[in-house]
């Protein structure tokens, strides 16, 4: 055996230790904590400014804003109450419904989207699917020759989706036992994550269209719908992993005690994962709250939602109106800034399980 | 063979520790001699991986001082302490080979890599891991990696080992193999050890001197023998031994020990309206004789092995006995138990405190 | 109590119970066929066609890829992929670099693991990448101006660099001894749930140059003048900025739970055995986030394509198009009424996303994932 010994004495610190090291172990170095501090201070700032800038310029009416820049209130400026007046006295008859209208929609949104997107990652965890491949591309084929003939031949597509899903049905009973290829969870799982990646823009013209073909347009069952879809990969993602992780010995259990799937769902499971499922509905409330690009596209006057009056302050001859727009912000982020402490633990932690597990 | 590095004396004094407004160690006073094997046995929540994890800096004592050899180390950082650490969950880096897991030691000290090299080699065959340099934690049994973790330990030939329960993760058969693996190397190495441990029998088997901890006080220091024939008080006598003492409560009267359902003289001459007797199980009989110390009737009877183990009930206290394994009286037979006037411990019931 | 097992009897709840597998899960897939799978195939239709408005309603005529044509080599070049002039002395060299280093990248697969799939998929990736490369040195590198495509490119992949790499900072002083540690982890989240288009004109408003908080400072280095809607870059940094002020958080966020995922035995076995606090860093927590690392990152470049309200708020996509994003491109088209041409925009869009995403995923993620598992 060697005699190597790999010491290292140190009894007096030197002036470098004691500027770079931390004096134990759970403390920072006196110059890493300067460079801490700072780097957070700065960063606060950074995080706040906009904020309190949009705060107190609600509290200012044009004249104000036009001046130039007024920084801190009742100091360098007299608050006004002009802009708040004006959107929730005198334009209240707008306001208001917009407001309720995005209440309305990001609510029920958010309970399709979380009970549907639950149901389906609870069952994607526990129950074991085998989709046949053949049965997959002869749907596709179907819905592409239904839209095909739709859109070139103006035949009314009520017809022709019946006509492709009674066809689909009937070929998949006659040739479905000969496909062989299969698929299983995982790919049904990525297959719902990965609509994530479509951007809104690439589906928002044809599902205008057909909305128009049912006369939908501008009505919260329409926005309900969309905002639904558009979240469901995130719910799925994020409980697929709680529910995955879950004991399956407490559903056994209850099975054997003669419980249904979905009472066990409904009684064991859900209670189960209410943490994680408190902060998958606000994350999803969060997402619908501030939803703008179909919102432009779906709704046209009944059901505008509060973004759109956020954004039509832009228009008009007058420039923006900076006063009015910004106390319609307040009014939009003083809910989610709320919600946001409640959230942000647990947000990182589903992202995290789901990225690790992934 | 080894060159040894002789070994260090370590000492804690007065070191206290208090999380918020929780003590967790209180005065600990502890001189361990240099080169010895000493294990900080206690139930968990008895401040002993405290004790330990302040020894090794990765805990700062509240007040108190800490020395390793003839420097006082309460206020240096952990990498300045010449000491290495086993931690219970053995602590390997997963994205690190076996053979790198050995070596970080060195290579945080910018040993060159053809000493490394050789050194590691040293390590992994002082602990059989030599075949398995290029694997990976996750690859190796839980053996292995205890191993691993050993290895990490001993690469770098520190002043002093700290070991925090390193074989409470393994199971009993690798857990005895390894115990004499570890008082082997010990020995070989002549380092001194602090071990913690919450399991007697690896306090026992492992150590030089025992020093037994409860909510955060030291209770007794002293060899596995005289801890076991001599302890300190009350608790350290029912926490050492297995199956435990026996604890009896009743009256001492100049040293006769008088409870319902029986009596027995000792050598303590002291009188007492509330002691507890203390009797270990392998020091009590059963007996035949007419007039026994104890009678009660059976209530249950364990055949061990090579022996039995009744309990008897005594006009409601509890009494277990190592029978012979003939033993065959069934529960509810009526049962005389005797045992010498040396073997009964003496406790003040009140405070626990040994009566002598 | 006894309770009597029930008798089997088919009963109304018993045929739900015995379809519960299927009505778990279908509500969720008839929802993404009908509004994300059926539009995205509708979209194709509008892709290959042009559409006129009539008076009952719209007419489609089949004109195979012609909208695809326009943008790639008709009068939408220049919008999409920029004016491609004279490839400069700079262009050929970022060609010449570009292209060894994809050369090198396949060699390397060929001899270490080759399989065709893994071939074909490679060779997709690299003749995109070798696109946006020949771009970069027509457009850039030879003094012309760019389109949409490297104007999105340059949000995800510039914007999301940024992005993670403040973001990660800032988790990891987070993850240290500081005090006040919850309150700022609060505090850096809120940006992420603020609506963007609140995000928009508030940094519209705060970095404006006469009206804005920061006037006393354009003032001072003589810029009161001047205007971002004049400059392409900083109108582009503009953006960048109001994007990442939206989205460190979320790299921020997701980064501190892997920090704090990391064993505390390990990096106390690491201080006991003698490392810094950097080697720590590098040798034991950073190894042990990279798989996280990658996948957040991956999640960002997903969100970060679809970027449109930032540019379309606070520039506009001006001057001319140089901060305008391919959503925004669609969009304006849209607002056009040239609704052939936005689809296939769209589509060229989501093609890049699948694209750029599919090779990330494939070539770094799982490749960490892997080291991780190995």
């Amino acid at each position: 055996m060697s005699s190597q010994s790999f010491k290292l004495e140190q009894s007096r610190r030197s002036l470098m230790q004691r500027l770079f090291e931390p004096p134990t172990v759970g403390k920072m170095s006196p110059v890493a904590k300067l460079v801490a501090y700072s780097i957070l201070a700065f960063w606060s700032a950074f995080v706040i400014f906009p904020l309190y800038w949009v705060v107190i310029t609600s509290f200012k009416d044009a004249q104000l804003v036009n001046e130039g820049p007024y920084y801190i209130p009742f100091i360098d400026f007299q608050p006004t109450l002009d802009g708040w007046r004006r959107q929730f006295v005198d334009d209240a008859s707008k306001v208001f419904p917009a407001f309720f209208n995005s209440v309305i929609i990001a609510v029920a949104s958010t309970a399709l989207c979380v009970v549907v997107g639950s149901m389906a990652a609870y069952a994607l965890a526990r129950i074991q699917y085998k989709p046949k491949f053949g049965n997959i591309v002869l749907f596709v084929i179907m819905s592409l020759i239904a839209i095909v003939a739709t859109a070139y031949t103006g035949i009314h597509w009520f017809f022709t989706a019946s006509v492709a899903l009674a066809l689909f049905f009937l070929l998949v009973r006659a040739f479905g036992k000969h496909f062989k290829g299969q698929l299983g969870n995982g790919d049904i799982l990525f297959w719902i994550i990965s609509q994530r990646i479509l951007p809104p823009v690439v589906v928002v013209i044809p599902v205008y269209m057909m909305f128009q073909a049912v006369g939908m347009i501008d009505t919260h069952a329409a926005l309900i719908l969309v905002y639904a879809v558009a979240n469901l990969p995130i719910v799925v993602w994020l409980m697929h992993d709680f529910f995955a992780n879950l004991p399956i010995e407490l559903e056994e259990s209850a099975q054997i005690d003669g419980a249904t799937r979905f009472g066990i769902f409904w009684e064991i499971v859900l209670p189960l994962t209410r943490p994680g499922l408190a902060a998958t509905t606000l994350l999803t409330l969060i997402l619908n709250w501030n939803e703008y690009l179909f919102a432009v596209f779906l709704s046209t006057s009944k059901a505008q939602t509060m973004p759109i009056m956020v954004a039509a302050k832009n228009a008009g001859e007058r420039g923006i109106l900076w006063w009015e727009m910004c106390a319609i912000i307040v009014v939009m982020i003083i809910p989610v800034i709320i919600m946001a402490i409640f959230l942000q633990r647990f947000i990182a932690q589903g992202v995290l399980n789901g990225a690790v597990k992934g | 063979m080894n060159t040894l590095k002789p070994g260090v004396p370590v000492s804690f004094e007065k070191v206290q520790k208090s999380f918020g407004s929780v003590r967790v160690l209180e005065e600990f006073d502890l001189d361990v001699k240099p080169g010895e094997f000493l294990v900080l046995l206690g139930a968990s929540g008895s401040g002993k991986t405290t004790a330990l994890r302040i020894l090794s800096g990765l805990e700062q004592a509240t007040s108190g001082r800490v020395r390793i050899g003839d420097r006082d180390v309460t206020d240096i950082l952990p990498k300045y302490r010449d000491i290495s650490m086993v931690f219970q969950s053995y602590a390997l880096y997963p994205h690190k080979t076996v053979g790198e897991n050995i070596g970080f030691p060195l290579k945080v000290r910018k040993v060159n890599p053809a000493d490394m090299d050789v050194a590691i080699r040293e390590a992994a065959a002082q602990v059989q891991l030599d075949q398995l340099l290029h694997r990976y934690p996750r690859e190796l049994s839980g053996g292995q990696r205890q191993r691993v973790a050993l290895a990490r330990a001993i690469i770098r030939r520190p002043s002093v080992f700290l070991m925090d329960e390193p074989l409470s993760n393994l199971d009993a058969k690798l857990r005895g193999h390894m115990r004499a693996e570890l008082k082997h190397m010990q020995q070989e190495f002549g380092i001194t050890t602090i071990y913690v441990t919450h399991d007697q029998i690896e306090a026992m088997t492992l150590a030089h001197r025992v020093a037994i901890l409860e909510k955060g006080v030291l209770q007794q220091l002293a060899t596995p023998r005289e801890i076991y024939n001599n302890p300190a008080n009350l608790f350290v006598a029912g926490f050492i031994g297995s199956p435990p003492m026996n604890f009896l409560k009743g009256e001492l009267k100049n040293g006769l020990f008088e409870m319902a359902g029986g009596r027995l003289g000792t050598a303590v001459k002291a009188s007492l309206s509330t002691a507890t007797l203390g009797l270990r199980p392998e020091d009590a009989s059963i007996s035949t004789a007419n007039n026994p110390a104890f009678e009660g009737i059976v209530y249950t009877n364990e055949l061990i092995g090579d022996h039995t183990l009744v309990t008897a009930n005594i006009h409601g206290q509890m009494l277990t006995v190592k029978a012979p394994k003939e033993f065959a009286g069934a529960a509810g037979d009526a049962i005389g138990i005797d045992a010498p006037a040396h073997a009964a411990y003496l406790f003040d019931a009140s405070n626990g405190t040994r009566l002598r | 109590m006894r309770a009597e097992a029930p008798a089997y009897a088919e009963s109304w709840g018993e045929w739900f119970d015995r379809h519960s597998r299927t009505y778990f899960i279908a509500p969720a897939v008839t929802l993404i066929l009908i509004f994300a799978i059926f539009p995205t195939f509708y979209s194709i239709v509008f892709a290959l066609s042009r559409v006129k408005f009539t008076a009952d309603g719209l007419k489609f005529r089949f004109v195979w890829f012609q909208n695809f044509e326009k943008q790639f080599a008709g009068n939408e070049q220049v919008h999409f992929l920029g004016r491609l002039g004279e490839i400069s002395i700079w262009g050929w060299l970022l060609i010449l670099v570009g292209s060894a280093a994809t050369l090198w990248w396949l060699y390397r697969y060929v001899i270490r693991e080759f399989w065709w799939l893994g071939f074909v998929g490679r060779l997709i990736s690299a003749a995109g990448f070798m696109f946006v490369i020949y771009l970069l040195a027509s457009t850039l590198l030879s003094g012309n101006q760019w389109g949409t495509l490297l104007t999105t490119l340059f949000y995800v992949i510039v914007g999301c660099s940024i992005q993670f790499i403040i973001g990660t900072g800032l988790a990891f002083l987070c993850s240290q001894p500081i005090a006040g540690k919850s309150f700022f982890r609060v505090l850096f989240f809120i940006p992420l749930m603020i609506t963007p288009l609140g995000v928009g004109y508030a940094f519209k408003m705060i970095l404006d140059i006469t009206k804005g908080p920061f006037q006393p400072f354009w003032q001072f280095i003589g810029l009161q003048d001047w205007a971002w809607s004049t400059d392409a870059w900083a109108a582009r940094w503009f953006i960048v900025v109001g994007d990442s002020w939206q989205w460190i958080p979320f790299i921020f966020i997701c980064m501190l739970a892997a920090l704090e995922s990391v064993p505390k035995d390990h990096v106390e076995a690491a201080e006991v055995d003698g490392a810094s606090s950097v080697q720590v860093f590098r040798e034991i927590i950073w190894p042990q986030i990279v798989p996280v690392a990658a996948t957040v990152f991956l999640i960002r470049m997903i969100e970060g394509f679809k970027i449109v309200d930032l540019p379309n708020i606070m520039t506009s996509g001006g001057p001319g198009i140089a901060t305008e994003s391919m959503s925004l491109h669609s969009f304006f088209v849209w607002r056009a009424n040239d609704y052939g041409q936005s689809a296939a925009v769209a589509y060229l869009l989501l093609i890049m996303t699948v694209l750029v995403c599919s090779s990330f995923f494939n070539f770094v993620v799982l490749k960490q994932m892997r080291k991780d598992k190995a």
